[in-house]
């Protein structure tokens, strides 16, 4: 009967043991490899933003910068930084972690991973002013990035500040529209956004749920990396001189752009114009009239980044892109509004000490900036990059943050960019 | 308090499994221990319908003692007594329950207070348990069995539906111990198998395909494309689920030394649609065979309602269907499946017969098995696409 026995439910054993060896034990199990890290530094996939492994290993090394941002990086053409910096050899690598729908939010999330690696180093981040509307964040597209092993590592890491009390109320309210949440992380969760301690057998779980996470994305996340970016890069290089000079990269940027910008009149790729304006033009005349970036609640959101930063001091540059002014002006997108939003996310992050800002907004209306609407290419990435690479390549500085919590405030959030002067007196 | 839905999570199986040690090591030892048996069942049934489900929970208390006292006190009457009245009257009163479940909702909008997860399946064994003691053939029904036999967990809440006698049988023995290994060897197998159809082919088919070619259809009213991915994941997906489901049950009995009857076997490759419905979804279908079909033939012959057998036979097949339909919810997708499928079984035997009778005229051969196959699958398909509820939101909402 043993031997029977044994037959019948010894490789179930077995692999259980191994499974849970796995899966639990205190030791890392998988070495995430070079071409795995190159891969995933442009791979733009979800599973990196969830993930911490691959992230942790590659940014481990100053060689990879971490770019934060959202959908601008998948626009892969000559000039697109991880393009550049991998036909002149730069002394760096750009980590693209963003993708459409990432917002603020997301990122303090994501980087709750990876604040060791942040810790001391540089960073990009690129502000869209699209993501400052009304609502915030959308919860879908929230959730299409979050992970438990976000909420872990926060969980892990936070102490009851009035910023880790703000995370915890907005990743709730996040939740609560998406019902994807685990019992015992949200129970936490909402004790953290209530100002208590977590006891100590709430944080024991924690950590053991940590261990299985983290073993899970060990093993798995690289898995699932897609490279197709990489064969758009390869393209790319192609059309870049062989020499990093100006004028030839200047003139290769008018070869591409003129070329691909053949079929409308607002200097927008064709095939982005033809997809997604062509058929409706007529309706977005004027559709954009009263968008307004100026009161979100993403202003608070931005807060939590600026405040991990401080945390980690790291060394930001912070890029705010412009919009296409052909298309601005024939949706009717106010310059005004573009102007206040400016005006108040300069303030948010001058006050504080964030003085490394790369401000393109103003030069929407140079031919070939922007590859579409709203998203940088050709001319506009070229400026984007000789900041960037300036920065980078630049010495690295100590930065000396005074952080402000009043930037949570709805006061903040919902001020009129007209009022900042007398924000500025009252707070001041 | 914990709350966890039946075979849904590893949480589940890693308890079932923690909870299952002293009965595998006493069945291999000849041995049940009722009472621990008991406690493990009362506690799965607390999982499945406690904490936030606590309303089920209750519902489900109130079920089995309503239908204990209804069949026990038909057993007492139907011992002296066999009037065809009183044994109606105990049917209606034991459908009585689901009845309301059904039709609250098309009342009220609301769902009945009286309903829980497998009251369905329950009514299914109380009225069978009713019928066998009308004919005769359960003489020494036993009320405190009747309850556990109600409310055997690994099948409480979606089947397969079991019978009063069969079950006894295996509960009331001890399989001995090359017999059960066996069992054990099969039950571990189909809880794999269970787990490559509910948790990878299901979330395939249900997850991730079923959102895409369903967007796909909406994009467009008649016909399309869409519609036909629709068709043939939401079949894939409804066979995958089910089916991983009701491995999962009969697995969980056979480590009770109970031998659940199996629910599918590959209905996929029937050639005709009565050979579908021995295939699919058996001991449902086999359950309105012999508590529908067959009562309602004998009934009608009984009283020569219908000069011809044939007639009868096909008047039968459609109200059974029709019943089956009304059965999964009251909802025109619901009742038009079974009404397609009672003149769809019409139609297969008339040409069954007449393929029988000329049989120079119709060749049989293995081209023509694959082409009934294909046919087949199709034609079911189509009738899961109605079934799915998915033309509805198409068209009507």
């Amino acid at each position: 009967m043993g031997k029977k026995l044994w037959m019948i439910f010894g490789p179930l054993l077995v692999a259980s043991v191994v499974l849970i060896g796995l899966l639990f034990s205190p030791f890392k199990i998988n070495r995430i490899s070079p071409t795995i890290e190159k891969q995933a530094a442009t791979s733009l996939s979800p599973n990196i933003l969830k993930g911490d492994a691959v992230k942790r290993a590659a940014l481990s090394d100053p060689y990879y910068v971490p770019f934060f941002g959202s959908s601008e990086f998948s626009r892969f053409d000559l000039t697109h930084p991880s393009v550049m910096a991998e036909k002149y050899n730069w002394d760096f690598r750009p980590f693209l972690m963003g993708a459409a729908g990432t917002q603020s939010l997301t990122h303090y999330f994501q980087m709750q991973g990876i604040n060791h690696q942040l810790k001391n180093g540089k960073a990009v981040f690129v502000i869209s002013p699209q993501w400052f509307v009304k609502k915030g964040a959308n919860p879908q597209a929230f959730s299409f990035y979050f992970s438990q092993l976000q909420a872990v590592n926060f969980l892990q890491k936070q102490h009851g500040t009035r910023t880790d009390r703000y995370a915890a109320h907005r990743l709730l309210k996040m939740e609560q529209n998406t019902d994807n949440g685990n019992g015992m992380i949200n129970k936490a969760l909402r004790q953290v956004a209530q100002g208590q301690k977590l006891s100590a057998s709430t944080q024991r779980n924690i950590s053991y749920y940590k261990r299985l996470l983290a073993h899970e994305d060990q093993l798995f996340s690289s898995l699932k990396l897609k490279d197709d970016n990489q064969k758009k890069i390869n393209r790319q290089l192609q059309a870049l001189p062989n020499s990093e000079s100006g004028d030839l990269i200047r003139q290769a940027i008018i070869k591409q752009a003129k070329q691909q910008t053949s079929n409308n009149d607002f200097g927008i790729k064709n095939s982005f114009y033809s997809h997604r304006l062509k058929d409706k033009l007529g309706k977005f005349k004027g559709f954009e009239r009263n968008y307004d970036y100026t009161k979100s609640p993403e202003f608070a959101d931005f807060q939590l980044v600026l405040n991990q930063f401080a945390a980690d001091k790291t060394d930001v540059l912070f890029v705010i892109p412009p919009i296409n002014q052909k298309w601005a002006n024939y949706a009717g997108l106010s310059q005004s509004m573009l102007k206040g939003f400016n005006k108040k996310i300069k303030y948010q992050l001058k006050s504080q000490g964030f003085d490394h800002i790369a401000d393109l907004s103003n030069q929407g209306s140079q031919p070939y900036f922007m590859q579409d609407t709203i998203h940088l290419g050709w001319n506009g990435w070229y400026a984007f990059d000789k900041k960037v690479k300036a920065f980078v390549d630049g010495e690295q500085e100590i930065p000396s943050y005074k952080m402000n919590n009043q930037f949570y405030a709805k006061s903040w959030q919902n001020l009129a960019p007209d009022d900042l002067n007398s924000y500025i007196k009252n707070n001041g | 308090m914990l709350s966890l839905t039946p075979y849904e999570n590893p949480m589940y199986f890693g308890m079932l499994a923690v909870a299952f040690i002293p009965i595998v090591v006493g069945i291999l030892w000849g041995k049940r221990f009722r009472w621990y048996e008991l406690l493990v069942s009362i506690g799965f049934i607390l999982l499945s319908f406690g904490g936030p489900k606590w309303e089920q929970g209750v519902a489900l208390v109130g079920f089995l003692i309503f239908e204990v006292i209804l069949v026990s006190l038909y057993n007492v009457y139907r011992k002296k007594k066999n009037d065809t009245w009183v044994f109606v009257i105990a049917v209606l009163l034991a459908i009585s329950p689901l009845v309301v479940v059904k039709l609250t909702p098309l009342m009220s909008g609301t769902p009945s207070i009286i309903g829980f997860l497998g009251i369905s399946y329950l009514t299914f064994k109380a009225v069978q348990t009713v019928m066998e003691i009308r004919d005769g053939v359960l003489k020494d029904y036993n009320p405190w069995f009747f309850l556990q036999f109600m409310a055997f967990f690994p099948s409480i809440s979606s089947g397969p539906i079991d019978r009063y006698r069969r079950f006894r049988k295996d509960y009331e023995s001890v399989p001995d111990r090359e017999k059960y290994l066996n069992m054990l060897e099969k039950a571990l197998h189909y809880v794999f198998l269970g787990f490559v159809y509910k948790f990878m082919l299901a979330y395939l088919f249900g997850t991730i395909l079923l959102p895409k070619v369903q967007h796909l259809a909406v994009q467009s009213t008649g016909l399309s494309w869409g519609l036909v991915g629709v068709m043939y994941v939401y079949s894939f997906y409804l066979f995958f689920d089910f089916a991983g489901y009701s491995l999962f049950a009969v697995a969980t009995s056979y480590f009770m030394g109970i031998e659940t009857p199996m629910n599918f076997n590959q209905p996929f490759k029937s050639k005709n649609i009565k050979e579908f419905w021995n295939r699919w979804h058996m001991t449902l279908s086999f359950w309105f065979r012999d508590y529908v079909y067959m009562r309602l033939v004998f009934f009608f012959m009984k009283h020569k309602i219908f000069k011809n057998p044939k007639t009868t036979a096909n008047i039968t097949y459609v109200l059974n269907m029709l019943l089956m339909g009304f059965w999964h919810g009251e909802k025109w997708y619901y009742i038009v499946y079974g009404l397609i499928h009672g003149v769809a079984l019409v139609i297969n035997d008339w040409w069954l017969n007449l393929k029988k009778k000329n049989p120079d005229r119709f060749p049989h051969n293995k081209f023509t098995e694959y082409l009934a196959i294909f046919i087949t699958f199709n034609f079911v398909c189509f009738t899961f696409l109605v079934f799915s509820g998915f033309l509805d939101t198409l068209w009507f909402h």
